[in-house]
């Protein structure tokens, strides 16, 4: 059974003042069914430009309502370049130069997929990786 | 100016090599160099039933402006999940895209929020179950 761990560390020393924040946790993904860790997994790398407006990063083609994680790196170095990342309609939120997301998501239907788009202008270079559980359905081939 | 940083750390064995994702980012206010200066504080909240409770209200941070969430199951028990959704009303689980994911047993979160509309969560369960959460604001 293969194991894929995620940990976060969020400290500030100054947010809460006299109060040092530092929040440690720590998790293994399993697959919908809980008895074994994920088994698909999918990394890669793009650019965002603002001209192709809001782009599917991956189409929920797996089980409805099943267990995935989603990773997503905004890797632009300009404070004024974001993404915007949503899942079909509803955007979740602003994901800044620089900054990343940790996110469950659970293929709500076949209609919710995971959509990027960069603002306010130029190219925004993003990676992102996703954990699913299988069984999942690959595209059908187009081929003759 | 405050300085919060989060980092995240990946490991896997799906594949037949090691795969390692290790990322750390400062929470910045949005289109800025500027830290967040914000937060909800760390809250614990205490569910026993399955109703569908507001966690973030939307009004609570700016929705034109950048906001984070955190959000930990902290059951041992993996069948316990939260359904985590960002809806209007209290309706966690649907099929229009407002439903993000399930938050199992140990599970965390970090995403960006858009405080347009609340976020939303549903226990899977009527035992005990805890959810750690922050929200850090501009």
């Amino acid at each position: 059974m293969a194991t894929t761990t995620a940990t976060v560390s969020i400290t500030s020393g100054d947010l809460q003042p006299g109060n040092n924040l530092s929040i440690n946790a720590s998790s293994t993904l399993m697959k919908t069914g809980l008895t074994t860790g994920m088994e698909l997994m999918e990394m890669g790398r793009g650019e965002l430009t603002q001209a192709s407006a809001r782009d599917a990063l991956h189409e929920a083609l797996g089980t409805t309502d099943s267990a995935n994680w989603v990773y997503i790196c905004n890797n632009s170095t300009d404070d004024q370049q974001y993404m915007k990342i949503g899942i079909h309609e509803t955007v979740i939120g602003n994901l800044g130069a620089g900054e990343w997301l940790w996110m469950p998501w659970n293929m709500g239907d076949a209609d919710a997929e995971i959509n990027i788009e960069a603002e306010p202008s130029g190219t925004i270079p993003y990676e992102y990786a996703i954990f699913k559980s299988a069984p999942y359905t690959l595209a059908a081939s187009t081929a003759a | 100016m405050a300085t919060t940083t989060a980092t995240i750390s990946i490991n896997s064995s799906i594949m037949s090599y090691p795969t390692s994702i290790n990322k750390t980012m400062t929470m910045k206010k949005l289109q800025s160099c500027t830290g967040l200066e914000e937060t909800s504080g760390l809250r614990t909240k205490k569910f026993i039933a399955t109703t569908e409770t507001v966690v973030v209200e939307q009004d609570e941070f700016t929705s034109t402006k950048a906001s984070k969430v955190y959000m930990r199951n902290t059951s041992s028990d993996k069948a316990h999940y939260f359904y985590v959704a960002k809806h209007a009303s209290a309706a966690a689980v649907d099929t229009d895209g407002e439903t993000i994911g399930k938050l199992y047993g140990g599970d965390w979160m970090l995403i960006p929020y858009l405080a347009d509309v609340n976020i939303t969560v549903a226990s899977s369960s009527t035992d005990t179950v805890i959810l750690e959460y922050m929200v850090f604001g501009e």
